[in-house]
Parts: structure tokens; sequence; C-alpha cells
């Protein structure tokens, strides 16, 4: 999987591709805290280019937003389709993170 | 009628029938199927033998068919065979091909042979082709005057070796009905054939051949309707399967995932099927994995055609619990998930193997 971070003003954005799984999950979820605790706590998580996520990625997404959170800050998900839309509506999850349709209207939510 | 008893044949070192045992009584339609290479064919050539079995009897009418000294030209007058590649002679016209044998080997007058001849071109439809060569027919008409050929020689048997297989869809109809014909008229017969529909219709009895002997046989409906044995019911119903074993935590995840989209892609399964499947590998393995210690987890996956059905099984030998039950997860989230993938999610204990069956939402 690949983990491409930038800066989008004070707005982080992360954007993702490939697989979000059992097997890469555990390195995006430390990568992700060594931007948080870098200062980074808005954060727009990009999945326009994941091919596939399973419940280890959504538990990884899910400590992202609880980290954010802890530090007052707040995070989303943008352009969640396909077979990741389909796994975050069979989880329950599209309920419980914020999902936006670009990164654009993500940057101004979490901005 | 034809008893075969202990029948095996080798080819060098390749052994092709093991130990063959079936009988025949007269007036009896066998189809004899399976897949590719289990040695239908083998067993249909040594029954006339125009192969020589390695071991075992073949009794016909209670004379030992292997013994010294049989006729066997007269052994395959009275068991006839119909082949695949209909074998005519493409010099002579249909008339000719039918009478040949029955004025040479028989010593028939040719006004009898061809008055006959005639009568059984009728009875496959044929009468108007009589004076054609085999090159002016169709695939069928050849096979039809293949099969009034073989009646020809008024055999008490005939050995059917996969008659339609090469023939256009079109045309299997117009062979299947004229065997059709033959089997109400109480003719005894012998079909390899891998016409299902045709087999199941046709026959009093079915054989299953797999790698070399009769795996099953029964009744059409025992065998079509209600397969006993695994590889019966898989042949049947269609089924391919992977099969993939995990011994230990450190598994390769993307090897599994590699073979699992091969698979999918060969059974040419929907775009969505083939993502619930791998995500359900995923899920069923993240709870299993961590909780085996040292056991391992048999994992097969197999698509049957004709149900229509994508199913995985887990088998854990040596450990009857099961894992998907646990209250030790750490959250609810992949049995949410795994809920969702699935139609059916089945447990039991097979000889203290824990059994987990799921059938995957397409």
């Amino acid at each position: 999987m690949d983990v491409d971070t930038r800066k989008q003003g004070n707005v982080t954005v992360v954007s993702l591709a490939g697989k979000l799984d059992a097997v890469t999950s555990p390195a995006f979820e430390q990568q992700v805290r060594g931007t948080i605790d870098a200062g980074s706590h808005a954060i727009v998580v990009d999945l326009e280019r994941l091919d596939y996520i399973s419940s280890a990625g959504l538990r990884a997404l899910l400590v992202l937003a609880k980290q954010v959170k802890a530090k007052g800050g707040k995070a989303c998900l943008a352009n969640v389709s396909g077979d990741v839309r389909s796994v975050f509506e069979m989880s329950g999850f599209s309920a419980i993170f914020e999902l936006v349709d670009s990164v654009a209207v993500g940057v101004e939510t979490v901005g | 009628m034809i008893k075969v008893e202990h029948l095996s044949k080798r080819f060098g070192e390749l052994t092709v029938l093991r130990d063959i045992n079936a009988e025949i009584a007269r007036g009896e339609v066998v189809s004899i199927i399976g897949p590719s290479g289990c040695g239908k064919s083998t067993f249909l050539r040594c029954l006339n033998l125009l192969e020589r079995p390695s071991g075992g009897s073949i009794t016909i009418d209670g004379v030992d068919a292997l013994a010294k000294g049989t006729d066997v030209p007269a052994l395959r007058q009275k068991m006839n065979m119909v082949f695949q590649s209909f074998n005519l002679f493409s010099h002579l016209t249909v008339m000719e091909n039918l009478t040949l044998a029955p004025i040479r080997l028989k010593g028939r007058g040719r006004q009898d042979a061809e008055r006959e001849a005639m009568d059984l071109l009728k009875l496959v439809g044929l009468a108007e082709k009589a004076n054609c060569f085999p090159d002016e027919l169709s695939g069928g008409q050849r096979q039809r005057v293949a099969i009034a050929r073989c009646l020809a020689m008024q055999p008490a048997v005939i050995l059917f070796d996969e008659p339609t297989s090469a023939l256009d869809p079109t045309m299997v109809r117009e062979v299947l009905s004229v065997i059709r014909r033959l089997a109400r008229e109480g003719m005894t017969m012998a079909i390899v054939t891998h016409e299902m529909d045709f087999a199941r219709d046709v026959s009093n009895r079915v054989l299953y051949m797999d790698e070399g002997v009769i795996y099953e046989a029964g009744t059409p409906a025992e065998i079509f309707d209600a397969p006993r044995k695994p590889k019966t019911r898989a042949f049947i119903n269609r089924t391919r399967s992977l099969n993939f074993q995990i011994r230990s935590a450190d598994y390769d995840l993307y090897a599994l995932e590699a073979a699992v989209a091969t698979f999918a892609e060969k059974q040419l399964l929907p775009r969505q099927a083939q993502h619930h499947l791998q995500l359900l590998l995923e899920e069923v393995l993240q709870i299993y994995v961590p909780r085996l210690k040292s056991a391992v987890i048999d994992l097969s996956v197999s698509h049957s055609e004709k149900k229509d059905l994508l199913e995985v099984v887990l088998e854990t030998p040596g450990m009857a619990g099961n894992l998907l039950a646990g209250d030790d997860l750490e959250d609810e989230l992949g049995l949410t998930l795994i809920r969702n993938l699935t139609e059916r999610i089945d447990f039991r204990v097979v000889e203290g193997a824990g059994r987990l069956e799921l059938t995957v939402r397409k």
C-alpha cells in the first residue's frame, strides 16, 4: 500500500492507494500516529485510490479518528467508493465516520 | 451377460484401470461417466479387447473372454463398438459401409445384406443417403451411419465411446435420439458419455469412474440427485476446489489471495463475488489463525457451477471449538463483516475436527 501525506493549509491530507488490510494496517497506523504526534490534528484521509479494506484497515482508521479527537482535532474520509464503500456500509462505519465527496470538501470540513 | 472382475490395465508405468468390478445384464443400458482421463474409454476398449487387460477377468455369457484361443473377431461382432470419430470407410458409400462386414464376415448374400442395411438406415433416418459417401454427410449423419453399421452385425451389446464428443451441439440430439430408440427396443448398451442429461434419461444404471476405479455406481437418481461420495458430488455439481493449508500465524496472506484470485478468475466469478470471497477469507483467518497456536487449518474454496454456490470450508484437525462463537474477540467488527459476506454459516465437529462451512454471498 502507498501512503502519501501532504499539507493543504493547516490540514493534512493522507492519500491511500492499494490495500489496507491485516498486512498493511500496522505500518499505516504507525505512520499516522507519527503525523498526529507531530502536530497534525486536522486530517483528511483520501481513499480514492484505495482498492480494498478489511476490518484491520477499518480499525486503523478508527484509531486515527480517536487519536485526532483526543487531541481536540477533526478527521474525515474523502472519496469512499466501490468495494471500500460497500465494506463501510456492511460494517456500519459509514455512520461512524464523516464521509465527504472530495478532498476539497474534506479540507473545508476539518480545517 | 457381461461380468468384469478385478480388471486392470497398465500402459508401461501408468496404471489406467486399477480394480474394475462390474456387471451388465441383458437389456441393460449402463452409462459410464467421469472426468477426462479417468479410464472410461480404456475400460470400454478392454471389454471388446481393443486393449488387452493387464489383469482380472471378463466373462461374456459365461465364456472367459481373456482365455487363450478366444475368437476375438467373433467377440467383437457380439460386442460391437461405436467410436467418437465414426471410423467409417471414406472410399465406400454408406450402403457399402453397412454391408461390407455382414457380407465378408458373416457370409450374407448381397441382396439380403442390402435389404437389412436399408432397414437400418431407415431406423436411423438416413435411407436417402444410402449412395452418399461419408464426406458428403454431416458429423451427426456420419455417426448415425456408424450406429447403423454397428447394428448390421446384429451385436448382442453395443459399446458407445463418447459418441457425441466430436459433434456440434446441433447434431448431438439426432445421435442421442437414435441411441434412445435402441434403449427403448431393449438393446444392451454401455455408453461412455459426457452428456449428463442423456445419461440420466437413457440409463438403467450409471457408473461414475475416477482415477481408474468405479468410484460409485447406482441408478441415475442415486448418482445424479443424491451422490454419496465426495468426488461424485464434485463431478455432478461441476464443483472445482482450491485447497490451502495454513500452518502458522505467519502464513502468507498475499500468496493465498493470489491463488484465490486465480481460482476465481478461472471460475468466471463476478467481481463482487471475488471481492466478497477475498474479504471473507481474510476476516475468518484473522479470527482463526491467532487462536490456533500450533494447530493447522485446512482451507478449501469450492465453486459449484451447477448449483451456483461458492463455499469456504475451514477444518481444524485436533481442535473442535467454533472460534467464530468465541467471546474473546477484540471486537465484533470481523464477525459483522463475515455475517454480511455470507448466506450461510454452519459449524460442526467431524471426527474431532472443527468444520466451519460458509456460503459466500455473491
